[in-house]
């Protein structure tokens, strides 16, 4: 099995149980209780004031806001996402074996 | 980002209309019903690089998809300029070089979202919120504002020794820290139909507020004893009590309080028709699990399975058997709890299969687990009248897994459910019997402070104080709240 059959093979599991809407709005539910999202409003805020007169784009504002958002999600979540994903692949491994 | 719609989509709306737009919102960014869903698995990818992201978009001019790198090159290379963003709806005009807002198109989106059937966070969360005047003026007459800070002692309040009240005020910190229920009550969501000054519930939102408004003076609950005394008369009196029977009280009569609450009519009807309907109150919502009970046959192997509901685990500390090992720590003590036990030759059980009374095990599982499961540890033991107080050494962790605690049919689910829970609150009892002594309660107090609780004093503890020690009480927190 190649990689991209792997991937592929996942992303369909992935989008057609459900699973993957099911574990962003996990992540997203995290994310908002943790406060992170208040964070990034509040970089992103601070990013629109700091460039003056000149109204940032979304596209501006994200290229300069992911890299920091991104080191800002706590480690915590990350783990409980690498466990949520984790269940959901261990379980595509067992529909392929029902299966076959 | 442009507030009022732009002229480039004004035009495009006048020569291609909106149903293209409306078609792909409702495929791949509501994605409601099962074709939607197949239709989203097959095409959800970017047609340059294959991938399902970041930000993937779909051309509104013709059939494309690309990636937030794909898209851009895209609509500016074939001068297509619309595109829609495929998790949340919104549209990118190339020509603005933003994303824009447009009345007509918010409105497509709604009228989507609102025939999904289901309520989906990720689309709801995003639509505006707008403030009643109501709320205006609310904000508007109380300028003051608390900001949480890691450091902010917000929520933490001693509270004054009655004479023996310390049973009272441990369980007091711990229901104060039980995330859910802080949740429930600062948000107000008791609408009390009792007899003022009567309700049990009240009082506790009251204390919320007391406990959450950032005074600091201990507070004396002489209230809350009276309404206890008054609706559980055994416990009424000054001597020290258990603060085990005074948490069942509390919330036997929270429970109560709150049953009126809920919809009294509708509520008897349901308990007349099925016995075991699960209430809907916020106690039951907590602190409710199921316990299961398997009794086997030893002739026939015929099993009979009653599930009760369960608001605590109480956990036996003694030997197993005479010269058995007793329990170190609390996953001992839960193994013991759910192993199959030989009911004995004096203990039969009519089995309906062998219509006559058979030798027989039984076994408790967890069917369904509560949001915050309290273990009590049986360390008061009454043995001919004399009580004892067991003080063996049993280790508990600060996140326990109760998987293994579940009903068979539980673990065998497909998709496993995280039943991890982690301590938030741990009551202690200082001295030697069950009548004397002092109650002391450690608490957890935003994410991973923690506090000792001694009456009017609170300090600040660590994680290792309260992990070493003895733990009478123990209350854990679902670690993930699950979907219903």
């Amino acid at each position: 099995m190649t990689l991209d059959f792997k991937e592929e093979k996942v992303n369909i599991y992935l989008e057609s149980n459900n699973a993957l809407e099911r574990v962003s709005e996990l992540v997203q539910t995290r994310l908002v209780d943790c406060g992170w999202r208040d964070q990034v409003r509040l970089a992103c805020r601070k990013a629109i004031t700091e460039n003056g007169n000149k109204i940032p784009t979304v596209d501006e504002l994200v290229t300069k806001i992911t890299p920091k958002a991104r080191s800002m999600v706590p480690d915590p979540v990350k783990r409980e996402l690498l466990h949520e994903l984790e269940m959901v692949l261990v379980n595509v491994d067992k529909a392929s074996y029902n299966k076959t | 980002m442009h507030t009022d719609g732009c002229p480039h989509l004004d035009h495009f709306k006048s020569n291609d209309g909106l149903k293209t737009f409306r078609i792909i919102h409702a495929i791949f960014v509501v994605c409601s019903t099962i074709e939607a869903r197949k239709t989203k698995v097959d095409n959800n990818y970017c047609h340059v690089c294959k991938r399902i992201g970041p930000l993937l978009h779909a051309c509104m001019q013709c059939v494309f998809f690309g990636c937030h790198k794909h898209i851009r090159e895209h609509t500016r290379n074939l001068k297509h300029n619309f595109a829609i963003d495929l998790n949340y709806g919104q549209v990118h005009c190339t020509l603005c070089d933003d994303y824009i807002y447009d009345m007509e198109i918010d409105r497509v989106a709604m009228n989507n979202k609102l025939g999904a059937g289901r309520c989906r966070k990720r689309l709801f969360n995003w639509t505006s919120w707008e403030v009643t005047s109501e709320d205006k003026d609310i904000l508007k007459y109380n300028p003051k504002r608390i900001c949480i800070t890691p450091e902010s002692t917000i929520g933490l309040r001693g509270l004054l020794n009655l004479g023996s009240t310390c049973f009272m005020n441990c369980i007091v910190q711990a229901l104060m820290h039980t995330p859910l229920l802080r949740d429930y009550f600062l948000s107000e969501r008791h609408k009390c139909k009792g007899n003022p000054g009567t309700c049990l519930v009240c009082e506790v939102s009251k204390l919320f507020q007391e406990f959450y408004k950032g005074a600091r003076a201990p507070l004396a609950l002489h209230e809350l004893l009276h309404l206890i005394w008054t609706h559980a008369k055994y416990l009424a009196g000054y001597e020290q009590q258990d603060a085990h029977e005074f948490f069942m009280a509390a919330l036997n009569v929270l429970h109560s309080h709150c049953k009126d609450e809920v919809n009294p009519t509708e509520n008897k009807t349901l308990l007349n028709n099925h016995e075991n309907v699960k209430c809907t109150c916020i106690i039951d919502q907590i602190f409710t699990g199921g316990l299961q009970s398997d009794v086997v046959c030893q002739n026939c192997n015929g099993v009979s399975t009653t599930i009760d509901p369960i608001w605590d685990f109480s956990l036996d500390l003694g030997p197993v058997t005479f010269g058995g090992r007793p329990p170190s720590s609390l996953v001992d003590c839960l193994e013991r709890f759910t192993r199959a036990e030989d009911l004995g030759l004096d203990a039969k059980i009519m089995c309906s299969n062998c219509k006559s009374y058979q030798v027989s095990t039984k076994q408790l599982t967890m069917k369904t687990l509560p949001i915050v499961v309290t273990f009590h540890l049986k360390r008061f033991e009454h043995f001919n009248e004399i009580e004892k107080k067991i003080s063996t050494l049993i280790t508990f962790p600060e996140m326990l897994d109760m998987t293994p605690f579940m009903s068979r049919s539980r673990i065998m689910d497909p998709i496993p459910s995280d039943n991890r829970y982690s301590l938030f609150a741990v009551i202690n009892h200082l001295g030697s019997s069950i009548n004397a002594g002092h109650y002391t309660a450690y608490v957890r107090q935003q994410r991973d402070y923690w506090y000792k609780c001694d009456d009017h004093v609170i300090t600040r503890a660590n994680l290792k104080e309260v992990l070493d020690s003895e733990g009478y009480l123990l209350f854990y927190h679902k670690h993930i709240l699950g979907y219903e």
